[in-house]
């Protein structure tokens, strides 16, 4: 039985012959981390990272591989996301400085940079050359994710971002699009484009099939909720604040639609959808339950059944529609660039230096590319060089097309609102959202958000973080041109 | 008691024992509780958050703010609820299936291991996993009221909020109650069954003999066993942030859930540790009121 | 029911028992059941529509993998931290009770006191405990938890065991001195035995709290001491959830408390009558 531990020996080999075909005159950024870290050998560097699936990549392929290039320990301190901030930000100020280089999730990266907890990075970045690699990590995340008030604070390491998932058997069924066209009078959109279209095509596909095929399904729990409503707000031309008075405008029309069309949906979505989470739309969607969905990149991999034979993802549900999925934007056509990782550097680190040469050998071109393929990675490709890798396109019969889709999210993403206390303010988006499945009126919640994000405004002082959202709304993924 | 029985047990030769036999639990409370008690207070007086670490002294800000906190007094409130119904059905509850093994049964081993289950279960998996037999989809729950109502049902356990209390009640009840249970049966287990069979061929009911024999045997444990549960409830939290986070809204937040949000995530340090003192002070009431009406302090 | 005869009325009785024990026994532990079942169940049972209530084949592939990677290790971590505090605080509180209760120590004063420790809401503590602890050095290892586990079970340990004290009846205690015994013999040969059930029952839920404790192990700890309540949450991911992993780890976590239950249980119920000490 294939385990953990000779997976990563698996990964091991692969990326070993991975490094031998680069041009020999070319001295990579990987190259330059290896040979600078010489001089720490045998010491002992520690990297926070998330639990669970994430961190079998430091455990199982680039700890092993790091120790084997340059003698140096990794010691990989997991925690479970929803405590990751807590731990950082506990070490920090405790002062105890047991961690030396970071995953950060960059939405906490303006709090995090307030409180002075993270190192920044530029001297290193001129120091190991690591400016050219930097620029071809694909624009959204370069642009949006890696820096705070102009400096950097962390290397774009996962490329997070919301693709649509259809099914091309169920949209493609020529009965299905002839009774579309006859009811609606226009074609079936495959896919569709617009919320409109997408909430048409839904409401027809339960109807048509009598419920055995449900329109689609989403996570609708509040915790991911509090995502898409960020990324449709966002689509129907919403602001969060505004600019001048940094009042909140989110019970605008534009998020009373969004609320109001979520309704809507589940309508013909099915039932119980306001309780699902990441895995439940997973299992439904795989399962040929749901036609289309919105979600992170994995959904794309495992419904292909691309890495799902793994032992450590033998928690998939087998999925039962592998070659019949189709990738597209979400409907608007911006998603989100839903969470995401960055990689950084512990400001109380007392091993700086060989933490920073670990984060860029991590996010060189040459590693990150090995990473990224590996089958039960959860690093979602995130460099041009990614997208356009013949390996990664060979991997199952239409990734061409996934790594299209990814490579579109990646230039035209929504960055998450990020500023100083976001949590206060994703803690009422949350609420919000609990409260609309709980019946409440729209406008009436959304007035009573608009309400507490201006109170927690207040109190962080509205200058301030004028300042910080004007900096969040300069960068290009806060607001593009729809 | 014989006079010579007396002076002997009051007897000045150990004097110091009593002290000795306090000392070590007394000196691994202070040195564990004395610092964050201590740095709690302090600290409540200051103004540190996430941003900044402002050491002056800032008053009783925090504490005036506590007053004017709608959230915080609806925390309380919800504890409260959640408290005065879960806490007397655990101990109806578990007083009537310690009876019901008091005695001699078949297998009565298995049982009482099997029964104690719930409480062994870590909190935060037992809520997950009532979060997926609650789940509309995939859970066994509306799976078994569909077969009664004979058509599928929907009822959204963790959003409904007609749903959210009886289902976080029912889950709490569910774990707790073989704490009492256990504890119970090892109190009634104690009491005397001479005097109690004596009271049977007196012709005295169950309830009586209940009431004038068992029950002052056992109220000591019983009533700590009420205290220590109620303070508990005091301090919920797994239950809930499994099943709804405190929602829909904050519907179903506790002020542990609460204090969790403000101080584990968003590093409220001095309003937090105001509203720890706020529930210490509200507790210390609270128990000094119990133990004097419970008769503790004898 | 009184014009039966006497058996008879037992045997009804009997039967009317046995039945309410099993139905007891279903709601209480189907919860548990289908939890355990997970951990036999693929994905496709675990999220199967309508809900599956028996996998269809048992195999120990989740148990093993959990041996393989080392996973199993943490429940024995949380079996040291759990066992060792429980020892101590037992020892620690049980004394310490009996001062209370025999001598007074302290009045109701320092009682009050003792029960605060567990009014803190956990949440509120735990920065300045993990301050105390960076200045000790004790983050992430066992003599850190040991002795924090040990501090929070204390108030515990010494409320319940003043009330299952106050039980035993002063005579025995005063008839050991007069017989010539020292403090120290009648508190171990003659209050210890007597307390018998209530220490059983008090050092199960000793033990089950510091075995489920969760908050403190994930702030203290880093690598060298994952407790197994920290390693279940390490399944529950944004985008994964290792069910079946949360399940074998948690059944793997309850074997050995439900074993200590089931053996020790002796202790629990005494059915002996206490005449033979009146007379």
């Amino acid at each position: 039985m294939v385990t953990r531990r000779d997976l990563g020996k698996i990964g091991l080999a692969a990326g070993f012959a991975g490094t031998f075909t680069r041009p020999a005159w070319a001295e990579s950024a990987a190259d330059i981390a290896v040979k600078a870290a010489q001089q720490y050998k045998g010491q002992t560097i520690t990297i926070v990272w998330e639990a669970g699936l994430q961190s079998l990549d430091p455990l199982n392929f680039s700890g092993p591989k790091w120790k084997e290039l340059t003698g140096i320990d990794v010691k990989v301190v997991e925690a479970p996301i929803a405590e990751m901030f807590t731990k950082i930000m506990q070490d920090f100020k405790s002062g105890a400085g047991a961690y030396d280089a970071l995953n950060v999730v960059p939405a906490w990266m303006p709090d995090l940079v307030n409180a002075g907890a993270l190192e920044v990075l530029d001297p290193f970045v001129d120091k190991y050359g690591f400016r050219d690699e930097l620029q071809k990590i694909a624009p959204t995340y370069r642009d949006n994710q890696m820096m705070v008030n102009g400096k950097i604070y962390g290397f774009p390491d996962d490329g997070d971002v919301f693709v649509m998932y259809y099914r091309t058997d169920v949209l493609g069924d020529p009965a299905l699009q002839a009774a579309f066209k006859a009811k609606l009078g226009y074609d079936l959109p495959v896919p569709p484009t617009t919320w409109k279209e997408f909430d048409e095509v839904g409401a027809f596909i339960t109807e048509f099939t009598g419920g055995k095929t449900y329109g689609a399904g989403f996570f609708r729990e509040s915790g991911y909720a509090n995502f898409t409503f960020q990324e449709r707000f966002r689509n129907e031309g919403g602001k969060f604040f505004d600019g001048e008075t940094m009042k909140a405008t989110i019970n605008t029309d534009a998020g009373v639609k969004v609320f109001t069309d979520w309704l809507a949906e589940n309508k013909f979505a099915p039932p119980g959808v306001e309780q699902w989470g990441f895995v439940e739309n997973l299992a439904a969607f795989l399962q040929g339950q749901t036609a289309m969905t919105v979600s992170w990149p994995p959904y794309g991999r495992w419904a292909a059944g691309y890495g799902t034979d793994q032992e450590v993802m033998s928690w998939v549900p087998k999925s039962t529609i592998a070659g019949k999925v189709g990738y597209a934007m979400p409907p608007g056509g911006h998603p989100e660039l839903a969470a995401g990782f960055c990689l950084s550097v512990s400001s109380t680190s007392k091993n700086k230096e060989a933490a920073y040469l670990f984060i860029q050998w991590l996010n060189s071109e040459a590693v990150s590319l090995e990473r990224v393929k590996l089958p039960y990675a959860l690093r979602d490709p995130f460099r041009d060089s990614h997208f356009t890798d013949p390996g990664y396109a060979a991997l199952w019969p239409e990734a061409k097309d996934y790594l299209a889709a990814l490579q579109a999210g990646a230039n035209n993403g929504l960055l998450d609102l990020s500023l100083l206390q976001t949590d206060k303010y994703e803690e009422v988006l949350r609420q919000s959202v609990s409260k609309l499945w709980a019946g409440e009126d729209p406008k009436a919640i959304l007035d009573t958000a608009a309400g507490e994000w201006d109170a927690i405004t207040e109190k962080i002082g509205v200058d301030k973080q004028k300042a910080i959202y004007a900096d969040w709304a300069s960068k290009s993924g806060a607001y593009p041109k729809m | 008691m014989t006079v010579a029985a007396a002076t002997a047990l009051r007897a000045n030769p150990d004097r110091n024992f009593r002290y000795w036999l306090l000392t070590p639990a007394i000196f691994l409370l202070l040195l564990v509780g004395l610092f964050p008690l201590f740095y709690s207070l302090v600290v409540s007086f200051m103004r540190i958050d996430m941003m900044d670490t402002d050491t002056s002294f800032a008053g009783l800000y925090n504490y005036a703010n506590m007053f004017k906190d709608k959230r915080l007094w609806a925390a309380l409130g919800h504890t409260l609820l959640i408290t005065v119904i879960a806490l007397p059905i655990e101990l109806l509850l578990g007083l009537a299936m310690a009876y019901l093994f008091l005695e001699k049964l078949p297998g009565r081993q298995i049982f009482i291991s099997l029964l104690v289950l719930p409480t062994i279960i870590s909190p935060i998996v037992a809520g997950a996993t009532w979060r997926l037999l609650f789940d509309n989809r995939y859970g066994p729950i509306n799976q078994v009221l569909g077969w009664f109502a004979g058509h599928p049902v929907t009822a959204l356990w963790t959003i409904n909020p007609h749903l959210v209390y009886p289902a976080i009640i029912f889950c709490e009840i569910w774990q707790w109650t073989p704490f009492m249970f256990l504890i119970l049966l090892a109190a009634l287990s104690n009491v005397d069954k001479s005097q109690t069979e004596a009271a049977a061929i007196d012709g005295a009911g169950f309830f009586r003999t209940f009431r004038r024999i068992v029950l002052p045997a056992i109220w000591p444990v019983m009533a700590i066993a009420i205290l220590i549960r109620g303070l508990d409830l005091a301090r919920i939290f797994d239950i809930i942030w499994a099943l709804t986070s405190g929602g829909p809204g904050t519907m179903t937040e506790t002020i542990s859930v609460y204090t969790y949000a403000q101080g584990f995530k968003q590093f409220e340090t001095s309003y937090t540790a105001a509203i720890a003192f706020l529930v210490i002070v509200i507790l210390t009431i609270v128990v000094t009121w119990a133990i004097r009406r419970m008769g503790l302090a004898k | 029911m009184s014009s039966l005869p006497f058996h008879r009325r037992k045997n009804v009785r009997l039967t009317l028992r046995y039945f309410l024990a099993c139905m007891l026994v279903l709601i209480f532990v189907f919860p548990v059941y289908w939890l355990f079942i997970i951990s036999f169940k693929t994905p496709d049972e675990i999220f199967a529509f309508p809900p599956v209530w028996y996998p269809k084949s048992i195999q120990f592939s989740n148990y093993m993998v959990l041996f393989k990677d080392g996973d199993a290790e943490t429940v024995l971590n949380s079996l040291i931290l759990a066992t060792a505090s429980t020892f101590i605080a037992m020892i620690l509180g049980t004394i310490a009770a009996y001062s209370l209760v025999r001598f007074k120590t302290g009045g109701e004063n320092l009682a009050v006191w003792i029960i605060s420790q567990r009014m803190m809401p956990p949440v509120a503590i735990v920065f300045p405990v993990f301050l105390l602890y960076v200045f000790f050095g004790w983050v992430d290892t066992f003599f850190g938890l040991i002795l924090l586990y040990t501090a929070f079970n204390l108030p515990y340990v010494i409320w319940m065991m003043r009330g299952y004290i106050e039980d035993i009846p002063l005579e025995l205690e005063e008839s050991a001195l007069v017989d010539g015994c020292s403090r120290w013999a009648v508190l171990w040969k003659v209050v210890m035995p007597m307390a018998r059930s209530g220490l059983f029952a008090t050092a199960v839920f000793t033990f089950v709290f510091a075995w489920n404790e969760f908050l403190f192990a994930l702030v203290l700890t880093r690598t060298e001491v994952t407790t197994y309540t920290v390693q279940v949450t390490h399944y529950f991911g944004g985008q994964s959830n290792f069910w079946a992993k949360i399940a074998a780890m948690s059944v793997l976590g309850t074997i050995p408390v439900f074993f200590a239950v089931a053996t020790m249980q002796r202790y629990l119920v005494r059915g002996i009558s206490m005449g033979a000490v009146k007379g």
